[in-house]
């Protein structure tokens, strides 16, 4: 549940008005499923903002502009100490007890897309499904990466993620000690979904007409680093982990690293074409082993 | 480019993907044949027509192809690996060279001119596949950034019992790309179905040039570099299909031109060029895990190189540094000057875990001058 308020005319009676969000979190035990071929359902903890729906995996997506001011207040809703850490943007990583709840206040001066996660427990607490993506756009409402920045059309969010269902989240959901040093993830997902529902969700999948440009903000909240192929057409990576990219780079592969972020841009090159985006690491493009079920999306040219 | 409806395409993909697109309505690229078509040559060399110097390599040399005209076929290779054991692999190789024993790992090198049409044929004859629904192979071209028609997906349509395959490019592709086969990409790609696939820069003539990328500068040498790691259990003649053995990945084995390179006694490749010249290094990377690349001297020490390009188009600037990092399905180029007076260097990889960057193990290969 967010609120949003207009603080008009702060300064000068042209000054662009800031916005502020608040945002009520939840942090939950329960399950996810990733359906299809290969799917299963994995016990998992996650942020939520509706309590009757259990946890999400990926967290819900909380929005600001550059200058903007977020609250977001976290309610620790399970058994477990957690905390709430937007990387690159806050620095409190003190836990909230079981039970509690902790208030989080915080300006966003740089456009782009940043990970929120709990950085507790050696991984394990990300890894269980408690991570999500903060997007700070550009001041005013204008499709620019930020302002001043290179132009797009359209934006999508793209979270990446891995997870070691007997391994990892069969032992810490039962409260068992997970061994870290071993991890063999078995399930990837692109928004929490395999590649089978995210090459038809229409809040993932690329689709413009021929000369538009898609923004995709990448979150990768995975363990494994992702590198992510784009059929169709190259594209340019605009800001890397926070860093703008000027000017920027070509590529047709980028390596979204474990924890880190990207924005690109990537330019509808064909009228009536579907591509495939996929990762390009052997297991990452399956659940359970199953091809494509993995972190993959679809490229449709309109 | 033949697209398909039936049921070569991924059953569990075809309703909602072929649904997108009125397949009937893609546009092919223009497909004339080329007059200067070679019919298929195979050059042998590491070099091409315009460079100073020929290299030696104490290893087969990979076949460079002519993309213009070119017909593949897939064969299983055997390779006994460090330890003895012997790992099967599906390679793409010229036609004609599977009976005399000409096919190799990796998969020949295809070669194209800007401006030129690049005429693939992919024939089926005899190769060995999987059961459906992953029957058949593709070839996609990887960073060519072709129509869907042309690109090799099985699931957006492909056909995958023979097809052929025709583009163009412009200046910005010159440089290293990739090609391998696009069916159950988490097999067939580990299976040894990938190799190098080359741009380059053309004259006013139609002659390739030896320049980096468009506009860049010369270099007296190329040397290819296909990365590539090998997870025997997914080469198991039971690993097929949807298996949960494609759920985790365990290599054990780390190629630099299908050759482990052990040591800096035993390398992969061992490369020879002329003193005070440039050898262009292009890295392509297809491992499934991450490869880091780097050149020692005689003595241990880092030996800087620039790099050019990165998936086959130019930096904004050329970035001198002392390692680079090839990520699964990343290229990039590089150009390293040799000193004056002779000595031997030791280009080598370190293929890295994808989780922490902890080193599997490294390949090495030498140059020496």
């Amino acid at each position: 549940m967010k609120t949003y308020i207009c603080l008009l005319g702060l300064l000068l009676g042209s000054a662009m008005p800031a916005y502020a969000a608040s945002y009520n979190l939840y942090i939950a035990a329960g399950t996810h499923t990733i359906n299809g071929a290969g799917g299963t359902t994995i016990n998992v903890w996650g942020y939520t903002d509706n309590l009757s729906a259990g946890p999400m995996v990926p967290g819900p997506e909380l929005a600001s502009t550059e200058n903007g001011s977020v609250t977001v207040t976290v309610h620790n809703n399970d058994t477990r100490p957690h905390n709430f850490v937007v990387l690159g943007v806050t620095t409190d990583t003190g836990s909230i007890v079981a039970g509690g709840s902790k208030i989080y206040t915080f300006t966003t001066p740089n456009a782009g897309v940043y990970l929120y996660a709990d950085t507790l427990n050696s991984n394990v607490n990300r890894e269980m499904g408690l991570y999500g993506a903060l997007v700070v756009r550009a001041a005013g409402g204008a499709k620019v990466v930020w302002t001043g920045g290179p132009k797009y059309d359209f934006e999508r969010v793209w979270i990446t993620s891995d997870m070691d269902k007997p391994r990892w989240n069969d032992i810490a959901s039962k409260g068992g000690t997970v061994n870290t040093s071993v991890y063999k993830p078995n399930y990837f997902m692109m928004n929490g979904m395999g590649g089978f529902d995210a090459m038809r969700d229409t809040n993932t999948t690329l689709v413009g007409s021929v000369g538009q440009y898609g923004l995709a903000r990448i979150v990768n909240a995975g363990l494994f680093d992702e590198s992510l192929h784009f059929h169709g057409n190259h594209m340019q990576v605009v800001m890397e982990n926070g860093k703008r990219q000027v000017p920027s780079e070509w590529t047709d592969t980028i390596n979204v690293k474990a924890g880190q972020t990207m924005l690109i841009l990537y330019q509808i090159k064909f009228a009536k074409n579907v591509f495939p985006m996929h990762v390009h690491t052997a297991q990452m493009e399956t659940s359970g082993g199953v091809y494509l079920n993995g972190v993959a999306t679809l490229i449709i040219g309109q | 480019m033949k697209l398909t409806t039936s049921s070569l395409v991924n059953p569990r993909l075809r309703g909602h993907v072929l649904a997108l697109a009125t397949l009937s309505a893609i546009a092919m690229i223009a497909g004339s044949a080329d007059a200067r078509s070679m019919g298929g040559t195979t050059t042998t060399t590491t070099t091409t027509t315009t460079t100073m110097g020929t290299a030696t390599t104490t290893t087969a040399a990979i076949p460079v192809l002519d993309a213009r005209s070119t017909t593949l076929v897939v064969q299983q290779v055997n390779k006994t690996m460090h330890d003895g054991v012997n790992v099967p692999f599906w390679v793409f190789c010229a036609n004609g060279m599977g009976g005399g024993g000409g096919c190799q790992l990796p998969s020949p090198t295809l070669q194209l001119g800007v401006g030129q049409t690049a005429n693939i044929v992919l024939n089926m004859m005899m190769a060995p596949q999987e059961a459906a629904p992953y029957q058949g192979h593709t070839i996609h071209n990887h960073g060519m950034d072709v129509s869907q028609a042309e690109d090799g997906v099985p699931e957006t349509g492909a056909a995958v019992l023979g097809d052929t395959y025709t583009y163009k490019v412009d200046s910005r592709y010159v440089g290293s790309h990739m090609y391998h086969c696009h069916v159950h990409t988490v097999k067939h790609l580990e299976m040894g179905m990938y190799g190098a696939l080359i741009i380059k820069d053309t004259d006013s003539a139609g002659n390739l040039l030896n320049v980096i990328n468009h506009g860049g500068p010369t270099y007296d040498y190329e040397w290819n570099m296909v990365l590539s790691a090998v997870d025997p259990a997914y080469h198991a003649n039971n690993a097929v299909g949807d298996s949960t053995v494609f759920s985790d990945y365990n290599p054990k084995y780390y190629l630099i031109n299908g050759n482990e390179g052990l040591s800096k006694t035993a390398v992969a490749q061992a490369f020879t060029a002329a003193t005070g010249k440039k050898v262009a290094i292009r890295l392509v990377g297809t491992s499934s895990v991450n490869a880091t690349f780097s050149i020692k001297n005689a003595s241990g020490g880092s030996q800087s190189f620039t790099v050019y390009n990165d998936d086959g188009f130019a930096l904004p600037a050329p970035q001198t540094v002392s390692s680079v990092t090839v990520s699964p399905g990343s290229n990039y180029d590089l150009i390293v000057t040799l000193p004056t007076t002779s000595s031997t260097w030791y280009p080598q990889v370190t293929y890295t875990s994808v989780r922490n960057g902890i080193a599997y193990g490294t390949v090495y290969t030498s140059l020496a001058f």
